[in-house]
């Protein structure tokens, strides 16, 4: 942002710039660029503006001028939502968060923190942790994602196995309603409020039905002992028995995540190659933590549950380096695919995980369909997987090929009882596939609750629910 | 129209469903016939009757939450849930289950003990409750601490709507974003907006070993009871519940009238006791330290999760019983229960609990009419003090109608009444049950 006198002559613009400060909004087409989009690439579309609050207040204001003009509007975090949440598909007013990046308070004694929305998820973590205590959530983008987005969202991340995603660590929320009223949720951060769960309705509601602005969240104490295990698979169907095996066992991992070979050919490629074979067809990365009594016992556990089923090689990280580099080279896992494809699509379906073998037999049988290859890099322990789709944009049809098989993929999910999105949230891209899993009447029942929040539907319109009556269209497709 | 009208019209109707004529109950919440369907078919059928003739309805299931709000005596139908019930598909390998509604908790805890598994909540009165009016009621135990609470468990649910259609939310896999998390709004929400069908639920694996560390507290300090609270707290031990009981309870639950912690662990048994250990390494002076192995631990928990009134068992003396839950910021449950061993002034029987990690109380009031009410009032005062709410989960019809059992309204009222309105207009399904009115 940098300070300029404003060279327009619409009113919204210079009222809006009333309420923010003129340094605080872009307006200019060069400037609304980097907004035109999200982690969602597919789609793009230019906001009217864009606008950076620095407290609640402003966000009121803003979002008070907006529902009395009619003037579309939506929030938006660091921009890494995969869904095209924050895409202003409307030409909203885009109402940036990343200013509001306080972490008001910890109280360490109660376990709970406050934060604004722009407060950088990772950050959290390295705030408490001198004293042992961390903040649970870790998309694998929390170097840099918002807390807000996270509510938003309700995002996830590897270690939500055991712990939980999002939505299992808010206690309390400040939000600026649609209609620029100002209400707070749990105040205190104090259990159950009496009345519905608005808590819990709000996140995950990705962005429309309020503005978050001020967060309180649980934080929790590092647990004594942590042990990380890496196990190599000449076939994917013993390393998804093994993840059934694990869990059938009594044991509940921090972390249970899975690669088959082509995402392991693309980790290798990139930036934190570990040294995995590249000729199996899948390995699991698993972590167990807890009391360091009995820590030992559950990892023997699983290196014999991983050894009756033909494990070809299984270590035990020995040191936090190796863990940490382990963990490293799967994190940025998605990221890696461009080492091996110029452009890919990551899907986001959760099966039951008994279903995985046949799952992935499927997906196999898209890309041979397709002609694209499917990368897979999942969280096998919540049967959550990431299809990969890889493609060339350059190449003419090639993008809606790689659409239409994340699309079957997703369906191939549902078919299973599953969902078609775990963590990564519907926004624009799964907006259609919300009718493999939900009926007219179920997709009307969460409209009818956006409506009492989100009357004039001003707040991120068109996302999360399929457009009314392109059902027909969709089904015969 | 006459109740014998109504109920000819329902042998009409519903020749082959169980029906019964009610007599008014000290508790409120039900209605003249009481229709006890077996099926979703027959459920849906009730409801569209309702609606077409503009009755309404009261839902139970076991009766044990009868005496938590609701302002009304008898409405037109009372719709028990309490022959719906059955597994209706229990992923074993996956950790889920989908039960009717109707299913008695601890039934469900008992079938699910079989493969090693369990429902990852520790609600009040087990024996009779059912897992439909645990979710409706959002119940829960000292062991939320571990665990998290129904919203955390619950991953899927099937509900019949005011206008009779058939609502999925969630589904059947752990992890799920797709659309709102409308689990959510039905969770705790006294059934006001949808009758539950089925419940789907994921599962934890039966702890392999635990054992219960009662730390006893003679000299009544509760600054000690804090500052144990707070180093504990602060090390890596994984207690799944570090709750308080105020002498009365603990003399009823161990035979010792003094502040009392219960400590729990559940985890491999080289972990249990290695915590328990740890406990007896910073066991602050005079105090008394007993550790419950297994199935003692078993027994001091069945007999906890009956401690509170029930209000399926008919009062056994004239006394008024009074139960309510107060919410406070995690370490004021001490004081809480600390102030409200005041309300003995009144001449009152009080036994009280809570989690300091979790910051949910639960006092438990018998006496006199008159001073149950002003010791609800004054938990209310002191709740609110601390920033914190109390609600009544257990009182006699007459005083709900007196007193507010909800203790007010939250500032973002007219968002619940907005929910409220679009999916019960007709305001059908437990009318005047909830938070305001609702």
């Amino acid at each position: 942002m940098r300070k300029k006198a404003l060279y327009t002559n619409d009113p919204h613009i210079q009222a809006l710039a009333q309420i923010v400060g003129e340094e605080a909004i872009l307006y200019r087409k060069e400037d609304l660029i980097a907004y035109d989009c999200d982690g969602f690439t597919v789609h793009r579309h230019l906001p009217k503006a864009v606008v950076f609050p620095k407290h609640t207040a402003e966000v009121a204001a803003v979002v008070k001028y907006c529902h009395e003009h009619d003037l579309p509007f939506l929030a938006r975090g660091a921009g890494t939502g995969l869904s095209g949440g924050a895409i202003p598909l409307n030409g909203e007013v885009v109402i940036s968060l990343v200013r509001m990046k306080r972490l008001i308070s910890v109280d360490l004694e109660n376990r709970r923190a406050v934060v604004e929305p722009g407060f950088v998820n990772l950050k959290l973590t390295n705030s408490v942790a001198n004293r042992g205590y961390y903040y649970a959530p870790d998309p694998s983008s929390q170097y840099c994602c918002t807390i807000g987005g996270n509510v938003a969202e309700n995002a996830g991340g590897a270690h939500c196995l055991k712990y939980g995603v999002t939505t299992n660590h808010i206690l309390g929320l400040e939000v600026v309603l649609p209609n620029g009223e100002m209400i707070e949720i749990g105040e205190n951060g104090i259990l159950d409020p009496p009345g519905y769960d608005l808590l819990g309705l709000l996140t995950g509601s990705e962005g429309t039905l309020g503005i978050v602005t001020k967060i309180t969240v649980r934080i929790l104490k590092s647990p004594e002992a942590k042990q990380t295990v890496l196990a190599y698979f000449d076939r994917v169907n013993d390393a998804s028995q093994t993840v059934s095996d694990i869990i059938s066992a009594g044991i509940v991992p921090a972390a249970l995540e899975m690669m088959d070979q082509t995402a392991i050919e693309a980790v290798e490629a990139a930036a934190f190659p570990v040294g995995h074979p590249n000729d199996i067809e899948a390995l699991l990365l698993i972590e167990v933590d807890g009391i360091s009594a009995g820590i030992d016992e559950q990892i023997e556990e699983i290196l014999h549950i991983c050894r009756t089923r033909n494990v070809r090689e299984v270590k035990v990280a020995q040191d936090e380096q190796e863990r940490a580099k382990w963990w490293a080279n799967r994190k940025t896992g998605f990221g890696a695919m461009g080492a091996i494809s110029p452009d890919y699509l990551v899907q986001d379906g959760v099966i039951p995980r008994s279903k995985l073998p046949e799952v992935l037999q499927q997906i196999q049988q898209i890309s041979e369909k397709y002609g694209l290859r499917i990368a897979n890099i999942f969280h096998a322990g919540d049967g959550n997987l990431h299809p990969l789709v890889l493609f060339d944009s350059e190449k003419p049809g090639e993008t809606e090929k790689a659409l239409a098989a994340g699309s079957e993929c997703l369906q191939a999910c549902a078919a299973v009882g599953g969902s078609i999105t775990g963590e990564h949230g519907v926004g624009i891209e799964k907006k259609e596939e919300m009718r493999f899993i939900f009926t007219d009447e179920e997709i009307t029942a969460q409209t009818n609750i956006r409506d009492v929040f989100n009357r004039k539907n001003l707040l991120n319109a068109g996302k999360l629910f399929p457009t009314p009556g392109r059902c027909v269209e969709v089904k015969r497709a | 129209m006459h109740t014998a009208q109504v109920v000819e019209e329902l042998n009409a109707l519903f020749p082959h469903m169980h029906k019964e004529e009610q007599e008014a109950h000290p508790l409120g919440n039900g209605g003249a016939v009481a229709l006890f369907p077996q099926t979703e078919d027959e459920i849906r059928n009730v409801v569209t009757y309702a609606r077409e003739k503009k009755k309404k309805l009261a839902i139970i299931g076991g009766g044990t939450k009868r005496g938590f709000g609701g302002l009304v005596e008898r409405t037109d139908l009372l719709l028990s849930l309490a022959n719906y019930r059955g597994i209706v598909e229990h992923a074993v390998a996956d950790m889920v289950i989908t039960v009717k509604a109707g299913t008695n908790f601890q039934q469900l805890q008992d079938y699910l003990a079989e493969y090693r598994q369990k429902i990852a909540l520790d609600p009040f009165l087990p024996l009779s409750a059912t897992i439909g009016g645990v979710i409706a009621a959002n119940d829960s135990g000292p062991k939320r601490l571990g665990y998290g609470a129904a919203r955390d468990s619950v991953i899927g649910l099937r509900l019949i709507y005011p206008d009779g259609t058939v609502i999925r939310t969630g589904g059947k896999v752990v992890k799920n974003v797709a659309g709102y998390d409308m689990n959510k709004l039905f969770i705790g929400s006294m059934g006001t907006l949808g009758i539950l069908s089925e419940v789907t639920v994921k599962l934890r694996p039966l702890p392999k070993y635990e054992s219960l560390v009662l730390l006893a507290f003679p000299t009544g300090d509760t600054d000690t009871i804090r500052s144990f609270a707070v180093q504990f707290l602060d090390s890596m031990m994984e207690p799944v519940c570090l709750e308080l009981l105020n002498p009365s309870l603990a003399e009823q639950l161990t035979g010792k009238r003094v502040y009392t912690l219960v400590i729990g662990f559940e985890d491999v048994k080289s972990a249990v006791h290695y915590q328990e250990a740890f406990v007896q390494r910073m066991q602050p002076p005079h105090t008394t330290m007993t550790i419950l192995p297994p199935q003692e631990a078993q027994k001091f928990w069945q007999t906890f999760y009956e401690i509170s009134p029930n209000g399926a068992m008919p009062p056994t003396d004239r006394a008024v019983e009074a139960a309510v839950k107060i919410g406070v910021v995690n370490l004021d449950v001490i004081s809480v229960l600390r102030e409200s061993e005041l309300l003995q002034a009144f001449n009152v029987d009080i036994r009280a609990h809570g989690g300091l990690g979790h910051g949910l109380c639960r006092v438990y009031i018998k006496g006199a009419a008159e001073s149950v009410v002003s010791s609800i009032e004054q938990l209310q005062a002191i709740a609110k003090q601390r920033k914190g709410y109390a609600v009544v989960t257990h009182l006699p019809l007459s005083f709900r109608q007196t007193i507010d059992v909800w203790g007010g309204k939250p500032s973002y009222f007219f968002l619940l009444e907005g929910i409220k309105a679009k999916i019960d207009p007709q305001r059908m399904f437990n009318d005047q049950r909830f938070v305001g009115g609702i």
